[in-house]
């Protein structure tokens, strides 16, 4: 009798502490009376870190269920559980108290609506005062970031103190799914790095009561790589690219004659000079709008020190106004410099470069009048320029000067060929620089830029003709060469 | 001054104020502040005109707006920047109490001692202003263009260079190769059909191709290259011919927008 | 015959015209045929005087832009507009997008640039709320912010009574920072914007729920012509987080756009052209716009007479430069 009674209140336990158990694993859901209708677990699941990221993500890899597609056709998706240890799912809930806290102790605090969620923290902590809130909030503050510290120890606890948690979703049919997380400490998705992870898939029929779990996997941990190999093409280009433009202005500094070809609207620069001369009429000169680092002013200033020897030497007129005074400044000791070369010091003029305004509009009006009236033979318009670009043109073309323009702003270029007479399109300002200026640094990168190109050139024949051959006769080893060059992120 | 300037003058001052008068009449009064808006209407419409007006010849009217829109728009952006750079962007992440003066709400991720780097580097940035302490603003402008150069070297090599490369690998014989007879049987002349893909896509192959050459400063442009050289140019100018249709247009509906403001708000004509 | 002969023909030629328009045309009409015979008769009788290589005055080319311009708009003349497939693009994805998606609009321009893009702005948002989308809006320009809220108040929320702020749109405002805004916002909203223009914290949003960065966006539109614009959406946002963009440009840089298209940017609406093409897709697709204002396709009158007017004295201008050269020959 007593070993009756000793069994029977075993089983009333043993099924007690059965029920209690699942109250305990209440996401795992309950099993369906007919096992029959189960799909067929997902086989061979592979949980590995996600690759070419900052890490912070898991990616999965499966064999789809028996049942997808093919056998029972049962499966409508699949369900991807992460092991979440207690102490996760309880940040979010401090973080409300602390955000909670934060705006009592902050100004203009106003009491919740009843019945909210905060009214419900607020009930917690009416009756404290400042101080004690505050003390409050410097614990709490403390406690969440000890929290995010011990989550890699509370992931390696596993399977204590935790519980399964849905993190992704796959339609039927696909065999692989990530969980991304983000590394913001302070958002709900935090995904600890170096943390021991532990993944299942689960096969989910129509119904989502019926359902096959499948082997857990882990421990697997995320962390970040160094180099994203999606971009190794840009990777390449830089250094290819990087090694050519040192190369070049190496070969160049060693004194190495790098060829340049004649460009016409440099060439028409000394024919517009003798031109002033013969009818004595100055030259214009302008800088555009562009600041003394920007590669454009910086080309345009050693086409102004070409022009400014020519100018001394012919004995004409020089007018540079400038918009930027530290433009104005380079200018007049480019200027300066090209008389003492040309073995005339005494002709320099500190005026021949002056500064007007650093207003756009303003600045154009200003040159505009000037052109109006000193009625210049030639007007040199090389550097940055933008709106004011046709502005100036059309002026000095109704002044009837001769107008050489040259500029990288490709917005502006066609004013410039309509109204001038010579355009220097895009790189041409840079390569004119080169050109006249000798300059090794400018020397080399050209070079090297046109090497670039010829690579581009090549590049773009061969991945043509391999794209279009890859199509046509089905080679996937001329599509995996094309596709180096779609960059992935 | 001249009797006729003065006379001009008068006129414009006598139209100003008889369109004032009748525009706030002619607004509702139950919205209130009709006269202000009256003014505001008249006074745009006097600035549209003043503007147009240059097209004649220049003129104090023309003089007057020019330099008024360069004076007020200095004072706009000087403001904008100081509200939205250093109030909206910097204070909340620098200090409490001024943020609470400012009343910006504070940045979640709270106060941080890294962001007093900008506000030295600012500063030195300033120091452009001195004669002497110039120099030192050489330090923070060569780390703007540090970084930036940096920054927009990978953009722009990935979008501008690398994904343009491949954005050339067009199929140039058609999307499947089956020799001339199918190629020819299915050929389709329509605007969206297969024979307009496949000239566009020559263009592009094409105008990629010449224009490269074009740009290509080592070799003189004799012979074949000169040749490519020349497609080049043309096609670049056609871009350029493109370009500045667009522009025709673009100016035009600037055009037509203050004179749908002219006709519409100012006289109502329609 | 002596000038005056000549000046009595023209007058007996002018009563003639206008008797027959006023009797051959209704009331209405009246308006826009006399400024078409004005425009017309006027580059007929330059280019009769270009064939004697007299040159053209500029303030006269100002004067018949001003009119091929003027005259469509008291007397409008409207066309329609078969969209091109740069433009169709664009309004297919909005289509095509299931109902709920997210779409950033960004309003990249200044009042400057306003008549030429806000039509193509006010269409596509209209779209966007029609279909039933979430809308986020934003700026990268100081000055685009007050024409965003204007626009939204006054034009783009007004058929949509019922949309509630922050659930079916949100406009987060202006934040100054140029591409560097973008820069963080392809990895992190909140960061960049803290709250949206209202001062609601971005957490408190609904729309903001799922969407963390711009990466989550299913959509982005930006509409502008300027620096930061359309490119640096497409060069950092759309190109590193691989999101879908279009583009509605100032005409002026349609053609700068166009090497993007279709890899890196799905289409493109160049001007008030692309405006107008999206219009009438959104007239032609959903019989609540049939009432719907719409500015593009109004302005394709103006913009129609105008290139008319300017193609003419190209002909023009050239006829006069080689008839002149070939009296400086002889």
């Amino acid at each position: 009798m007593k070993l009756k009674l000793f069994v029977v209140s075993l089983v009333v336990l043993l099924s007690f502490s059965i029920a209690f158990a699942q109250e305990d694993t209440l996401t795992v859901p309950p099993i369906p009376p007919d096992s029959a209708l189960l799909p067929a677990a997902v086989t061979g699941l592979v949980a590995k870190d996600t690759d070419n990221d900052h890490g912070h993500a898991i990616t999965l890899k499966w064999q789809p269920s028996a049942d997808d597609g093919a056998g029972r056709q049962s499966v409508a998706m699949y369900e991807v559980f992460r092991w979440v240890p207690d102490l996760m799912t309880r940040i979010p809930a401090l973080r409300d108290t602390l955000e909670y806290l934060k705006l009592r102790t902050g100004d203009g605090w106003s009491p919740p609506e009843p019945g909210s969620r905060t009214d419900s923290i607020h009930n917690v902590f009416a009756s404290l005062d400042d101080a004690q809130l505050e003390e409050r909030k410097e614990s709490l503050e403390q406690t969440i970031s000890q929290a995010i510290r011990d989550l890699p120890a509370a992931h390696a606890a596993y399977p204590e103190d935790g519980d399964w948690q849905q993190v992704a979703v796959a339609p039927a049919g696909s065999a692989t799914a990530a969980d991304v997380g983000t590394k913001e400490k302070d958002t709900p998705d935090y995904l600890p790095d170096y943390s021991d992870f532990y993944y299942r898939v689960d096969a989910v029929t129509a119904d989502p009561a019926i359902r096959t779990a499948s082997e857990i996997v882990g421990p697997v941990q995320s962390y970040g790589q160094w180099f994203n190999k999606g971009r190794l093409a840009v990777s390449v280009f830089v250094l290819i690219f990087g090694l050519l433009t040192i190369f070049f202005v190496q070969h160049a500094r060693r004194g190495a004659d790098l060829y340049v070809r004649p460009m016409a609207g440099i060439e028409a620069v000394d024919d517009a000079i003798g031109r002033a001369t013969e009818m004595g009429r100055p030259i214009l000169y302008v800088l555009g709008l562009g600041t003394a680092d920007m590669i454009a002013t910086i080309a345009s200033f050693t086409i102004l020190g070409r022009v400014a020897r020519r100018v001394a030497e012919y004995q004409t007129k020089l007018i540079v106004p400038a918009y930027e005074p530290v433009v104005m400044a380079v200018a007049q000791e480019v200027v300066k410099t090209a008389y003492y070369d040309a073995g005339r010091p005494d002709d320099y003029d500190e005026d021949i470069v002056f500064f007007v305004t650093s207003l756009q509009f303003a600045y154009v009006a200003a040159v505009n009048g000037l052109m109006l009236r000193e009625l210049p033979a030639t007007n040199v318009y090389m550097g940055k320029f933008f709106a004011e670009s046709l502005l100036l043109a059309e002026t000095g073309a109704v002044a009837g000067s001769i107008q050489i323009a040259g500029t990288d702003e490709i917005a502006q270029i066609p004013f410039f060929i309509v109204a001038c007479d010579y355009t220097l399109i895009g790189e041409e300002l840079y390569a004119a620089s080169a050109y006249l200026g000798r300059e090794p640094i400018l020397l080399g990168s050209l070079k090297a830029q046109d090497w670039a190109k010829a690579g581009v050139i090549a590049l773009a024949v061969a991945g043509l003709a391999l794209s279009n051959l890859a199509v046509a006769y089905d080679w996937s080893w001329a599509s995996s060469i094309v596709d180096f060059f779609r960059v992935v992120d | 001054m001249k009797k006729s300037t003065l006379i001009v003058m008068a006129v414009v001052v006598v139209l100003f104020l008889l369109s004032w008068v009748l525009k706030a009449s002619a607004l509702q009064p139950e919205q209130g502040s009709y006269i202000l808006r009256g003014f505001l209407v008249t006074f745009a419409a006097f600035l549209t005109l003043a503007v147009m007006s240059f097209l004649y010849q220049d003129n104090p009217f023309y003089k007057f707006a020019e330099h008024l829109f360069v004076g007020v728009s200095a004072a706009f952006w000087m403001c904008m920047g100081f509200w939205t750079t250093i109030v909206q962007n910097l204070i909340p992440r620098l200090s409490t109490s001024l943020a609470d003066y400012f009343m910006v709400p504070q940045r979640p991720e709270g106060l941080n001692l890294f962001f007093y780097t900008p506000v030295i580097l600012g500063i030195l940035l300033l120091m452009r202003l001195s004669p002497r302490g110039g120099w030192i603003s050489r330090w923070p402008l060569a780390f703007i263009v540090g970084t930036t150069a940096g920054l927009n070297f990978i953009r722009y090599l990935r979008s501008d260079f690398i994904k343009q490369i491949s954005s050339t690998f067009v199929p140039l014989l058609g999307t499947q190769w089956e020799g001339i007879g199918p190629f020819l049987s299915n050929l389709d002349l329509s605007a969206s059909g297969q024979l307009v893909l496949l000239l566009s896509n020559w263009v592009v192959f094409l105008g990629v191709f010449t224009g490269l050459i074009y740009f290509f400063f080592s070799k003189e442009h004799k012979g074949a290259f000169g040749v490519g050289s020349r497609v080049g140019i043309w096609i670049l100018m056609i871009t350029f011919g493109a370009s500045f249709g667009y522009t025709v247009m673009g100016r035009i509906s600037l055009l037509v927008g203050r004179i749908t403001f002219l006709f519409g708000t100012w006289l109502e004509l329609i | 015959m002596g000038k005056r002969h000549w000046i009595l023909l023209g007058a007996i030629v002018a009563v003639i015209i206008i008797a027959a328009v006023l009797w051959l045309f209704p009331k209405e009409r009246w308006g826009t045929v006399f400024s078409l015979l004005l425009v017309f008769g006027g580059l007929v009788a330059l280019l009769l005087r270009s064939l004697y290589a007299k040159e053209v005055e500029r303030r006269i080319i100002f004067l018949f832009i001003l009119v091929a311009v003027a005259a469509p708009i008291l007397f409008p003349i409207t066309f329609t507009e078969k969209p091109t497939a740069v433009v169709q693009a664009v309004f297919d994805k909005i289509e095509n997008l299931p109902s709920g998606s997210t779409v950033l609009l960004s309003f990249d321009f200044d009042p400057a640039m306003a008549p030429e893009v806000q039509p193509m702005a006010n269409a596509i948002s209209r779209h966007c709320l029609e279909k039933g989308h979430k809308v986020i809006f934003m700026s990268l320009w100081a000055t685009g912010q007050a024409l965003l809220s204007q626009s939204l108040s006054d034009y783009i929320l007004l058929g949509f009574p019922d949309k509630v702020d922050g659930v079916d749109y949100v406009n987060i405002g202006y934040k100054a920072g140029n591409e560097g805004v973008l820069n963080v916002i392809v990895s992190n909203f909140e960061k960049m914007f803290p709250t949206d223009v209202n001062s609601v914290p971005l957490k408190d949003i609904r729309i903001f729920d799922d969407i963390a960065s711009a990466k989550d966006v299913d959509f982005i539109m930006s509409i502008g012509g300027g620096m930061p614009g359309p490119k640096e959406w497409v060069l950092f946002v759309g190109d590193p987080g691989d999101v879908d963009v279009g583009v509605g440009v100032a005409a002026v840089v349609a053609p700068q756009m166009y090497p993007y298209y279709p890899a890196q940017v799905i289409g493109i609406l160049g001007g008030v052209k692309g405006a107008a093409e999206y219009e009438y897709a959104l007239k032609d697709a959903y019989p609540v716009f049939a009432d719907m204002d719409t500015p593009g396709l109004r302005m394709m009158g103006p913009q129609t007479l105008a290139h008319i007017v300017i193609l003419s004295f190209i002909v023009i201008g050239n006829i006069i430069y080689f008839r002149g050269r070939r009296e400086r020959k002889q």
